[in-house]
């Protein structure tokens, strides 16, 4: 999986796959790794961006190959064939966009349909924003899925490395893999209201007990 | 070809994109163009290429062409499609399991989008071509499951978005598939389970997902018979059972038990269930079947509670229930499970138990049993017990993460307090008792049970506490007076605080346990735990213990003052400079404990020489060490962040908390000894702020020490308040100014007229600096307005507004006409002509109207006033665009209670002008305005009568009523004409005021106060303006 250019690596590499809506804040989320950052040699190509990240754990390193997909609409390229052999994924969508999460379990089924059975996070991206369209308590999708679910700001670096911690620890089949050394992130463009984003997670948690929605919608046969 | 083969090969190579993008790029153009070529020849191509390439990107790339090529339209000849479609119904039938997942699921995708478009009109044969043949073999049936899953994702399944168009071909291809092929279908599903679960479980368990998802849609007695669902069952039972299979299994029976019908039928239908797997309730079958037992379970309560127990089928509901309920509790402990969604588990566990009224003997049994099932899923995993002691990253984390998770049990848990008291108290007590009892306890028992007995504190009644009633009478005793050996945990101890703090209130009427209770908080267990969290915590519950028992601890008073001296001395040494490292919240900053001291002293009970002893006690080292911290910094200066200046902050916050506990009829009236005592410490203070009144923190400090200082000494403090103020200015930045003026608005209120020669002083700074803060935008709409920057903004305009106002309201507005304030008098009154008018938020433009009615009253008389020019501009400016003007503009919403708040004051202010202004008021109003508006003129001779009844409430409807009658008459926009004029004018204002603010007042009077004073530039404007 490692790519020549970018130096192999001796430690265990994963292909993570990153989808969702134009916009959503893809390409701001990988870029805020410094090392993934760093190693990018290439020019932004057409279709997609591949970013090594490191991240360092109790069981030593490891790599993520960050696919960012970002403006394949635009450019054509090969669509869901860039998916072939993902090893993880991660959707994303915009908390200030309804759209966007509208579009979370199509994205979800193209994912699935060429990469069967891999650890995916749903994450909600801009959070910092004050006006939020979508709140925790709306986000109900990954519970039907099974997807674990992360409010994040790529902006304000909040839970940037929940993610990557997750997927780590489903990939290596260890709950208690942990990360030992802080991330090297460039610093944040702003800061998150910890009092608010409190409550967004208090709502969260609350939603949790909610029901599903139901949305089958045929009547007794 | 092959050409084509390489493109596609190298443009899927990330290699290739980062070694040679150029050729990676061309490569990707290519593969472009090749998809531009006509329909016919696109097609062969991709066949080809599906047929010859060996490279499954390759197969990827055709399929995924052709299948944007039928979704765009683009191959409509009919030897084309028929072509395209034999040759994707063979490819499909002659599939083989052991090809990538990926391209047989894109070929499913592309059958499936045929179906769509062709099924069955154009081609009716669709699944029974691909329906396997028996004995089915893992190829073919995986390819059809797949093909069916396509055809549920891409099309019938509701998870997603749909168009109309979608939803039409929906209900058509369903149709369709019901009266041709469900039932082959079912018993293919039924055949391949039987044949494959062993042979290969993985295509057996496409299969029966393909199952699942049709179940909601087909007959359901196709799978819920007595041939399928044992077969499902001893699937998902089986421990053979490869797990994908076993989950398959269960989902179909999920499926089934979800499958919407009417709630008699459905009793029917579990009953069936139920009897077809006689062990369904077991706990085995709630680990291996979790999601089938809790559908199962919330399926039946809801057919109970459309029943109602007195129906026979409801009541069997019920019963039926009660009996999966053991697997339902299995399956509720491994919450944490991925395989079990916890909130579907909880929120069956929190319905049930709200339909009980009055629980039988069996219920509270299950009561037991999900009160256990909340005891475990709130417990700490051991793992995490040193880092939640030390709260490092983990520990945070863990706190954090059980924080979410427990706040759902804690509801049911409350639930359960409601509907059975006295068995959660029961259960309590057992966890204490088994807490207290067992060597073995640990530490994430312990605290467990300290939680949950909280929880129980938040659920009874205030009198249940104060009384002892049920068991609390045994339980708070045995609480006050235990120590667990684990109490040196950091969690153990902090909820234990807690917990004795929540039930307190037992010892108001329980006085001998006080001293129980006291010893909490003052030994090793409260303030001095080694665990600096911990003794913090427990100085702010202290306090709020001794508020609510204060009286009562006055025999206590000379203990605890021993017991808290280490403490309190703590607060100002040096250590405690130097560990600023830790973060705490305010109310952990380790000052509350000058507070509770403080409480106790400051209360009547308390003789007056004990009194006077302990405040001399308590007050003169502080003020010593403020004394000799002053001299050293002087000598050596004083850094913001130095421990000297971090000392003295500490120590007037200190001297701020114990003030807390003393009101001003005792300090003044009754006790004037303790009023001298503050005095001097309050002189004391002041001399910080004369040395150094730079220092940004510090004098946020000594901002609030003067706060409360001006609260409890009240008029003698007067003397010391102009020192104060001119320090405070020095350097007065923008985000500094709310606080002054927050200070200078308590002056007003609490002095009145008296504070009349200090604000004289102060007001031309303030006047200088409002009149370009309100002059900005603060509170537009749009994405902009949410920053920081802005809601300061927004915060200091409000302080400002509140300051005007007050001094109006205050008897103040005197201090307006004297000489040197009387220059910022035109500007101020046309801001707050422009706010009343203008402003978003109607509550500032309703102190504005207040104020100019307040000046009118204050300033004109009938016969003469005290301000040339006022009358006219009240006339003609106020009169005209707040009172007319802006009410009839279409903004103005009458419905709104705001609007119509500041509309009734909008209408006294005319019964105000009329009243002191009479006929001046009336010739404008009623023979200018009026008319220019297209009032009717019986209206306007009305108005005229209303006025002169001086009946306020009579007038204020009559108004209303004018408003809105003229209001459609063109005037719709008037207040937003006349507001951008406005507007216009009042940054002109803001620019003008801010030159001359520079160059004429803040110089002059900073120096003024400097040592080397210069004259004052200009005299004094004339009283007038306009």
């Amino acid at each position: 999986m490692a790519l020549p250019n970018q130096q192999v690596v001796d430690y265990p590499s994963f292909k993570l796959v990153i989808v969702g809506d134009g916009g959503t804040g893809k390409t701001t989320f990988v870029k805020r790794h410094l090392t993934g950052e760093f190693e990018k040699k290439y020019e932004p190509t057409i279709g997609v961006e591949v970013h090594p990240l490191d991240f360092s754990t109790n069981c030593g390193k490891i790599r993520f190959y960050c696919w960012d997909t970002a403006g394949q609409e635009k450019f054509g390229g090969l669509r869901d064939g860039y998916y072939i052999h993902g090893q993880c994924a991660i959707i994303m969508f915009d908390v200030t966009s309804r759209l966007t999460y509208k579009n979370v379990p199509t994205w979800h089924r193209d994912l699935c349909r060429v990469c069967e059975n891999i650890p995916i996070v749903l994450c909600g991206n801009k959070v910092d924003v004050k006006n939020r369209q979508v709140k925790a308590k709306q986000v109900t999708f990954h519970r039907k899925k099974n997807l674990q679910y992360y409010e994040i700001s790529a902006k304000s670096n909040y839970n940037f490395e929940k993610p990557f911690l997750y997927l780590a620890r489903k990939l290596a089949g260890d709950p208690n893999l942990h990360f030992v050394e802080a991330v090297a992130l460039k610093p944040p463009e702003v800061q998150i209201d910890m009092a608010m984003q409190q409550q967004h997670e208090a709502e969260l948690a609350a939603a949790a007990a909610q029901p599903l929605p139901d949305d089958d919608d045929d009547l007794i046969e | 070809m092959d050409d084509l083969e390489q493109a596609i090969l190298l443009a899927s190579d990330a290699t290739a994109a980062a070694t040679t993008p150029s050729v990676h790029a061309e490569a990707l153009t290519f593969c472009a163009r090749a998809r531009e070529s006509p329909p016919s020849s696109l097609l062969r191509l991709c066949l080809s290429g599906i047929a010859s390439s060996p490279h499954p990107q390759v197969h990827f790339w055709c399929l995924q062409t052709l299948h944007l090529a039928i979704l765009r339209r683009q191959i409509v000849l009919p030897d084309d499609v028929a072509l395209l479609r034999s040759s994707l119904l063979s490819l499909a039938v002659s599939s083989h399991a052991a090809s990538p997942p990926f391209l047989r699921n894109k070929l499913a995708q592309l059958v499936a989008l045929l179906v769509r478009l062709e099924y069955p009109h154009v081609y009716p044969s669709y699944f029974l071509d691909l329906l396997p043949p028996a004995p089915p073999q893992p190829g073919p049936t995986d390819m059809f499951a797949r093909v069916l899953i396509s055809l549920d994702d891409d099309l019938l399944s509701q998870e997603y978005p749909r168009s109309g168009d979608e939803a039409t071909d929906a209900m058509r291809v369903k149709d369709s598939m019901r009266a041709q092929c469900v039932p082959q279908i079912a018993s293919h599903w039924h055949a391949a389970a039987v044949t494959l679960r062993t042979a290969d479980p993985a295509a057996a368990a496409v299969a029966l997902d393909a199952a699942r998802r049709c179940i909601s849609w087909i007959d359901v007695g196709l799978v819920a018979n007595d041939v399928f669902v044992p077969l499902l069952f001893d699937i998902a039972m089986s421990p053979g059972s490869a797990a994908p299979l076993a989950a398959a299994a269960v989902g179909c029976l999920s499926a089934v038990a979800a499958k919407r019908m009417d709630a008699r039928a459905k009793v029917g239908l579990l009953r069936s269930l139920l009897v077809a797997h006689q062990g369904l309730g077991s706990p085995d079958s709630g680990l291996k079947m979790a999601p089938l037992v809790t559908t199962y379970a919330a399926e039946a309560l809801e057919c109970y509670r459309r029943l109602g127990p007195s129906d026979a089928d409801g009541a069997a509901a019920l019963e039926m229930l009660e009996e999966v309920l053991p697997a339902v509790f299995a399956a509720a402990e491994r919450c944490d499970d991925e395989e079990v969604d916890s909130g579907s588990v909880l929120e069956f566990l929190s319905g049930y138990v709200s339909i009980m009224k009055a629980p039988s003997e069996k219920q509270l049994g299950h009561l037991g049993r999900i009160l256990e099932v909340v005891r475990v899923q709130m417990s700490y995993d051991p793992v995490y017990r040193v880092h939640l002691d030390v709260l490092d990253k983990v520990g945070k984390e863990e706190e954090d993460l059980m924080g979410e998770q427990r706040k759902d049990f804690i509801a049911l848990f409350r639930r359960i307090c409601r509907v059975a008291p006295a068995a959660a108290q029961l259960f309590i007590r057992e966890l204490i008792m088994t807490a207290l009892s067992s060597r073995e306890a640990s530490v994430e028992d312990v605290e467990v049970a300290l939680t949950l007995f909280y929880c129980l504190g938040e659920a009874v009644d205030e009198d249940c506490i104060l009384t002892g009633a049920g068991l609390l009478g045994e339980l708070v005793p045995m609480l006050l007076c235990t120590r667990f050996l684990c109490h040196s945990h950091r969690l153990v101890a902090l909820v234990y605080l807690e917990t004795v703090t929540r039930y307190m209130k037992f010892t108001q009427e329980h006085v001998q346990y006080l001293p129980l209770l006291l010893g909490v908080f003052l030994d090793n267990r409260g303030i001095h735990h080694q665990n600096v969290h911990v003794s913090r915590r427990a100085g702010y519950l202290f306090m709020r213990a001794v508020k609510l028992l204060k009286a009562k601890l006055v025999p206590y008073l000379d203990t605890i003052l021993q017991s808290v001296q280490d403490v309190i001395s703590q607060f100002t040494s040096m250590d405690w400079a130097n560990n600023k490292d830790t973060k705490f919240p305010s109310s952990e900053d380790g000052s509350q404990i000058f507070e509770a001291v403080g409480l106790l002293i400051g209360i009547e009970e308390v003789s007056p020489e004990k009194q006077a002893q302990c405040l001399t006690a308590l007050l003169n080292p502080l003020c010593h060490q403020i004394e000799s911290l002053v001299i050293d910094a002087k000598a050596q200066g004083l850094e913001e962040s130095s421990p000297r200046a971090i000392i003295l902050q500490q120590i007037i916050v200190a001297l701020n908390m114990v003030s807390k506990g003393f009101n001003e009829r005792l300090v003044m009236v009754n006790r004037p000894a303790i009023g001298v005592m503050f005095k001097k410490t309050l002189d004391v203070v002041l001399q910080v702020l004369v040395s150094f009144p730079n220092v940004r923190p510090l004098r946020s400090k000594i901002i609030s020490f003067l706060h409360r200082m001006i609260e409890i000494l009240g008029i003698s403090v007067l003397p010391c308040i102009p020192i104060a103020l001119r320090q405070l200015v020095l350097d007065n930045e923008a985000r500094d100014m709310v606080e002054f003026v927050v200070l200078v608005n308590q002056i007003i209120c609490k002095f009145k007229s008296s504070a009349s020669a200090i604000l004289e002083e102060v007001f031309p700074t303030i006047a200088s600096r409002l009149s370009v803060i309100l002059s900005q935008d603060a509170f537009s709409a749009g994405p902009a307005s949410n920053t920081e920057e802005i809601r300061e903004l927004q915060e200091l305009q409000r302080t400002l507004y509140t300051f005007l106002h007050a001094m109006a309201t205050h008897d103040l507005s005197t201090v307006l006409l004297t000489p040197s304030c009387s220059q910022y008098l035109e500007n101020i009154m046309q801001l707050l002509l422009f706010t009343s008018c203008n402003h978003k938020d109607m509550l500032l433009r309703r102190a504005c109207v207040q104020i100019f009615v307040k000046l009118v009253k204050d300033w004109c008389t009938n016969t003469e006033d005290k301000l040339l020019g006022f009358r006219a501009f009240m006339i003609e400016k106020f009169a005209t665009n707040c009172c007319l003007y802006s009410v009839l503009d279409k903004s103005f919403d009458l419905r709104d209670a705001n609007s119509f708040v500041l509309f009734s004051e909008i209408v006294i202010a005319q019964n105000t002008m009329y009243e002191r202004f009479g006929e001046d008021f009336i010739v404008n109003f009623v023979a200018k305005c009026l008319p220019e508006v297209h009032c009717p003129p019986d209206l306007v001779e009305q108005y005229y009568r209303r006025l002169k009844a001086n009946d306020v409430k009579a007038f204020r409807a009559f108004y209303q009523n004018l408003v809105e009658k003229i209001r459609p008459l063109g005037n719709g926009s008037l207040g937003s004409c006349v507001i951008d004029v406005y507007r216009a004018t009042i940054s002109e204002i803001g620019r003008c005021i801010l030159r001359q603010y520079l160059n004429r007042v803040w110089q002059p009077w900073r120096s003024s106060y400097s040592l080397y004073s210069s004259e004052m530039q200009g005299g004094s404007p004339p009283n007038s303006f306009c």
